[in-house]
């Protein structure tokens, strides 16, 4: 039988892969949102930022300086893949925007392993983090909990931007209705830049957060983007709350099933997602 | 098409080792991607998750070779037979949603099947696949490379007339419509959801036996052939040769296959140029190699034709 602290141990394993789901699709589906691209690139940018980090830490050894590095790095890279490239397919057939956003992920990948070499790179767990917390006979380490707060925050920050902002008030509109909010003197243009560059920067927050977790390496971001994706499309595309909710329900059901069935469990959350898009295609919270 | 055939066929005289290799590849990489082309180029449905069914392929030429009758040629026909059941059940599941839909629903089958390949350890080897899938069986040896170059040639020119047959029958015309205008084609009676299903089937067991042909060159099957990455390569091969046309996969297969082995064997960066090949042509060429021919070709055409009217007047 499984005694409780296994339990609890793999429930707070679950919340902090949960948390690191939802930041690798919060930026994803932001940028869905808004301009109805569904970014293939969105976890090679992620894992860029993931290589940028190590890099500043190894050369300047602070922690803050990687993030913020990180976070600037890859909102750049997202605004100008957008500018430069996904700009010119927007009003085309969406078949043409996921096969563009393809090739991007495909140059970006052999950048990183021009640019940082074909093996993986780590960075260890920032100082002040280190050591942890015990709840009964479970130990929680620091780490874990930095990670969930700063999802949790995330969301809470995307929210109020969202809906209490001007900026987010806007952003609202060119996504509701493109043509109108030009007529109002929008540019939707301009929107759209700033929506990669935030939804990108978020996938550099995500990339720092996750190398004093995992090792990075090639391959890892053809292995997030379709959890991002299931993440996303389960949510229901577009929502940022349902995103939160599932990517937490994701990671602990993970957690939870490793513990019941260690075989078959990445099997069966495969399949469970299949079967939820197959009755609910919109998503668990998304509406048509 | 025969020019094709007579080329291929040549190409074991020449003796080397390589350049068979190298056919063969193309031959088994051309049916992939010319059955995949059935649900892209026809019915304009991205899937994500063909390399399931190629993989389905493989494994089940494996272990009907490795475990219950040594025979290449049985092990290939129990692999197209059987991929039947997967093609038509994740089919049925999936064609009924459409777009980015479609697409992560099949992404999400090809990761369910990846990941039994690599956890079912006792039937599939895990990561380590199976190996010393036999050449040489009970009814037919293959094992010299002209031996097994003409086996797949053989499913090759088979494959290839049937995929044109049904792309010129009315099946497969209407397949067409699909990816022309869905919302026409149940007021003039047919199913848009059987339709998709044959073509879906067709494509399945199509990149099965691709799968099966595979495992028998390998000699090796390992998960690689199911994770999404690879079921993006026929994907590639369509997009660069240009889903419009019939021989545009076969085209585009030829062009990654060559420069793959070739290019692969100069530049570390390969996947690079390929990644820009990709969005080159998503930008400017959106029909492809076939396409830009095409367009090329009535450019000329126009051309002489205008030159040929100013003469007369």
């Amino acid at each position: 039988m499984i005694d409780l602290d296994t339990f609890l141990s793999q429930l707070v394993v679950g919340l902090f892969r949960g948390s690191l789901y939802w930041i690798l699709a919060a930026g994803l589906t932001l940028i869905f949102g808004v301009t109805r691209i569904l970014n293939f690139a969105h976890a090679a940018i992620l894992v860029t930022g993931s290589y940028i980090t190590y890099t500043i830490y190894v050369s300047t050894g602070s922690y803050v300086l990687a993030f913020l590095g990180a976070i600037i790095a890859c909102g750049l890279l997202g605004a100008v893949t957008e500018v430069l490239l996904i700009r010119r397919v927007y009003g085309l057939d969406p078949l043409y925007q996921l096969l563009l956003t393809f090739g991007v992920t495909l140059v970006v990948n052999e950048a990183q392993k021009l640019v940082w070499g074909k093996g993986s790179v780590y960075v260890p767990t920032p100082e002040m983090l280190r050591g942890g917390v015990a709840v009964g006979a479970v130990t929680v380490s620091y780490y874990t909990v930095f990670v969930v707060i700063v999802g949790f925050l995330l969301l809470l920050a995307l929210h109020y931007f969202i809906n209490m902002t001007m900026m987010g008030l806007r952003l609202r509109a060119v996504w509701r209705d493109p043509v109108m909010s030009e007529v109002l003197g929008l540019n939707p243009k301009n929107y759209y830049t700033l929506v990669f560059f935030l939804g990108s920067a978020i996938a550099g927050l995500g990339g720092a957060l996750l190398i004093p977790a995992i090792t990075v390496g090639p391959g890892l971001g053809d292995h997030l983007i379709v959890l991002a994706f299931i993440v996303v499309v389960l949510a229901g595309l577009g929502n940022i709350v349902g995103s939160y909710i599932t990517a937490l329900a994701i990671g602990v059901t993970w957690s939870l099933l490793t513990l019941v069935t260690p075989e078959l469990d990445i099997v069966i959350l495969y399949l469970i997602s299949a079967l939820i898009l197959m009755v609910r295609p919109q998503g668990l919270f998304g509406e048509r | 098409m025969i020019l094709v055939y007579v080329v291929l066929a040549l190409i074991p005289l020449t003796g080397q080792r390589f350049y068979i290799y190298l056919g063969s590849l193309f031959m088994i990489y051309a049916i992939f991607a010319l059955s995949y082309n059935v649900l892209f180029g026809y019915a304009r449905l991205v899937s994500f998750g063909h390399g399931l069914f190629f993989a389905w392929g493989a494994y089940a030429t494996a272990l009907t070779t490795l475990n219950l009758y040594r025979d290449p040629l049985v092990g290939v026909l129990v692999g197209i037979v059987t991929a039947l059941i997967p093609s038509l059940v994740v089919g049925f599941l999936t064609v009924r949603h459409t777009r980015i839909y479609f697409a992560i629903l099949t992404l999400a089958f090809g990761m369910v099947f990846y990941s039994a390949l690599v956890k079912l350890r006792w039937l599939t080897g895990g990561t380590d696949g199976l190996v010393g899938i036999p050449k040489r069986g009970v009814i037919l040896d293959i094992s010299s490379p002209q031996a097994y170059y003409y086996f797949i040639l053989a499913f090759f020119i088979v494959s290839t007339l049937l995929l044109y047959a049904i792309s010129r029958s009315s099946i497969g015309l209407l397949i067409r419509a699909l990816g022309g205008n869905e919302e026409r084609l149940p007021f003039l009676g047919y199913s848009v959801f059987q339709l998709r299903l044959v073509a879906f089937t067709i494509s399945g067991v199509g990149s099965a036996l691709a799968g099966s042909l595979y495992a028998i060159l390998m000699g090796v099957v390992t998960p690689d052939i199911s994770y999404w990455t690879f079921s993006a390569e026929p994907l590639i091969m369509c997009l660069v040769g240009g889903f419009e046309h019939f021989m545009g996969p076969l085209v585009g297969a030829f062009v990654i296959v060559v420069l793959t082995t070739i290019a692969a064997r100069f530049y570390e960066v390969w996947m690079l140029v390929l990644g820009l090949m990709v969005i080159g042509i998503v930008l400017a060429f959106r029909g492809g190699f076939t396409g830009f021919l095409e367009t090329t070709w009535n450019l000329a055409r126009h051309m002489v034709v205008a030159r040929g009217g100013a003469s007369k007047s």
